[in-house]
């Protein structure tokens, strides 16, 4: 039974046309049935040689008679033509809709080329991709050293004058024992205000990452990054938990819960510590400052990129070591367009993350604090802190560190009780050199006396840091001598153990020695204590290589 | 339109993305996807990622982090032999 022809035809053209006429007429002529199929589909399916039909009419009673014509017919327009005849049909259907469309259809041109496009022409470049994602990185680095320092230098002030002082007062208030007073003022106002200095740099560096998130250029630099990874033998899905890992290594390792290969789990999680997280960043800030000056954000910056050349070499070792490649998985990324941030959700990014930093620092860097202060005075009533517990045992473990350019006790213990958290390498230095200073004798001041000068300094600290992120515009120069960056009370204890050659390597060793221990945690939770113990050896080798042979290439050069 | 898309990557060398062959022929990339689809289909074009290299002949077709991002790119069969032939060393 036929079903109702449509009343429509489209023209497939004088020659196409004559041989549906023919095959139709062939139907008649051999008896054949074409069922339920009307036709001129049929007789154009046939010309098409379409597979399915082709079955279909050969099963069918003289179904081998309507083959034969159809093939004939076929050749023919495919000699005539030049072209198989299922293409010839398609490229008439396809004319005749975009006809169809543009006479009944007018929209704007949704495809030009979009600022996106052209954008990632330039950013996700072979060649040219990898390049724009250092320079980024170098000038957001720039950025966070040059125009937080005024405030650093402010927060430092008013802890250690200001807030020092009303808590002195307060405690006078107190009838206490004078080893409280010691411990309120040397332990924890020196070891926890010695890492709260930082927060200034800290916000205005998660306020430069939350832009470049929330702009869509954080997914470029992961493409980017990706394919480099893929050279040096790593997953693509590793680059996200390592983006992570700039800010905090414990999420990034149980972000690689996204990857399916436990190998490749492994792997990431062995490379996401030499990632610089956010806890080494005063660390960094306090040698770049005190030996590099204006000079200090290039410094950070290379740290960070170290990192990352580490983890690539690495990861090419564990690649074609213990950590041989296995059958790899899909990775789709997906790149947003680019989008204005939205300053609401960069200020929520930058107080989220560096409220967790704060948060620590009222934690596990406040009882760090304590514990140091009570290793530093005991046994009870020592006079000097080579002495003392903590002093005998970092000056037994300081000649580890002698041929790296800093083997002194001070060092060598703030090291160790950086396996706790990276920044207590800082307020451990912080409690050592700031208790062997003379303290400077300072008239007490009351809270309403000191307000004008703090609010003060903070004007005077915005307006530097204003001009300094202004002079960023070419040609603009606001920057003046005196926001040169102060020295602080650190610094000058610093500068008398440590030349620029042995700060370097220190920091290096910073970068990548053991992570902190719940980083560690965070291993043996997800993959065991083997991987975690694996991960704590390793970096720790790889951290005295380092630092040994960027000094001693140093000293070779003639660097001091 | 099928002629027109063949000869329009004819005359580019490193080929076109599907957002570029919609551009130059003024259409939906959805309707022009189809068509791509046939020719490739037919052995008339070759799908190749946005490295140059086919990707009928790489392992990572479902893997590619470059086909993700940029999407495929179509050459004329007849070009993308010659090219082939072209790299080939003698001895392979």
């Amino acid at each position: 039974m036929n079903i109702s022809q449509p009343s429509f035809k489209l023209d497939y053209g004088g020659k196409i046309e004559r041989e549906i006429e023919k095959l139709i007429s062939a139907f008649d002529e051999c008896n054949f049935d074409t069922g339920r199929y009307p036709r001129r589909w049929l007789a154009l399916k046939l010309l098409e040689a379409d597979e399915d039909v082709l079955v279909r009419v050969q099963a069918a009673p003289n179904g081998q008679k309507i083959l034969s014509v159809a093939q004939t017919g076929s050749k023919h327009l495919q000699d005539m033509l030049g072209d198989e005849v299922d293409m010839l049909a398609a490229d008439r259907r396809y004319g005749f809709i975009n006809g169809v469309v543009r006479q009944a259809l007018q929209r704007p041109r949704l495809d030009r080329i979009t600022l996106t496009d052209r954008i990632d022409d330039i950013v996700t470049h072979k060649w040219l991709g990898l390049p724009v994602f250092f320079a980024v990185m170098y000038v957001v680095f720039r950025l966070v050293i040059d125009v937080s320092s005024p405030f650093l230098d402010w927060t430092d002030a008013v802890i250690n004058g200001p807030l020092a002082n009303w808590i002195r007062l307060l405690l006078d208030l107190v009838p206490l024992p004078a080893w409280i007073h010691s411990l309120v003022i040397d332990g924890i106002v020196a070891g926890v205000g010695g890492v709260l200095v930082f927060v200034p740099g800290l916000l205005i560096l998660y306020f430069f990452l939350a832009l470049l998130e929330d702009s869509g250029y954080m997914s470029r630099a992961a493409f980017v990054m990706d394919r480099f990874m893929r050279v040096v033998g790593l997953h693509g899905k590793s680059f996200i938990p390592m983006i992570l890992g700039f800010g905090c290594a414990v999420p990034a390792i149980y972000a690689t819960r996204t990857i399916a290969s436990r190998r490749d789990r492994v792997l990431t999680s062995l490379l996401v510590p030499l990632m610089s997280c956010s806890a080494r960043l005063p660390v960094y800030v306090v040698f770049g400052l005190a030996f590099f000056g204006s000079r200090a954000g290039t410094v950070i910056w290379a740290m960070y990129a170290l990192g990352i050349l580490v983890a690539m070499l690495a990861g090419m070792v564990f690649t074609r070591t213990i950590l041989k490649p296995d059958a790899s998985s899909a990775f789709v990324l997906e790149l947003p367009p680019y989008r204005q941030p939205s300053m609401k959700s960069v200020l929520i990014h930058m107080w989220e993350n560096t409220r967790e930093f704060v948060r620590k620092a009222g934690t596990m860097i406040l009882l760090a604090s304590v514990l140091m202060w009570f290793l530093l005075n005991l046994p009870w009533g020592v006079a000097d802190q080579r002495d003392s517990y903590f002093g005998k045992v970092s000056g037994a473990i300081s000649p580890v560190f002698a041929p790296l350019g800093f083997g002194n006790w001070e060092t060598g213990g703030a090291l160790v009780t950086g396996f706790m958290a990276k920044e207590i390498v800082v307020s451990t230095m912080s409690q050592i050199y700031l208790n062997d200073l003379e303290a400077e004798e300072s008239a007490p001041t009351t809270f309403v006396e000191d307000l004008p000068g703090i609010v003060r300094g903070f004007g005077e600290a915005f307006i530097s840091s204003g001009r300094i992120f202004l002079s960023i515009i070419p040609g603009v120069d606001l920057v003046m001598d005196e926001t040169e960056v102060e020295d602080t009370v650190l610094s000058i204890a610093l500068r008398e153990r440590f030349t620029p050659l042995s700060a370097v390597s220190m920091l290096v060793f910073v970068l990548l020695y053991v992570p902190c221990v719940a980083t560690l945690g965070a291993i043996k939770q997800e993959f065991g204590a083997s991987w975690a113990v694996t991960s704590a050896v390793y970096q720790t080798v790889v951290a005295w290589v380092a630092a040994f042979l960027i000094y001693r290439a140093g000293l070779l050069l003639g660097f001091a | 339109m099928l002629n027109q898309l063949v000869d329009l990557l004819a005359r580019q060398r490193d080929g076109m993305s599907l957002s570029e062959i919609s551009r130059a022929l003024n259409a939906q990339p959805s309707a022009v996807q189809s068509m791509i689809e046939l020719l490739v289909r037919k052995g008339k074009l070759i799908e190749i990622g946005p490295d140059g290299k086919a990707c009928a002949n790489c392992g990572m077709v479902s893997d590619c982090n470059l086909l993700a991002a940029h999407g495929k790119r179509y050459l004329p069969a007849p070009v993308f032999l010659d090219e082939e032939i072209r790299l080939t060393p003698p001895s392979a």
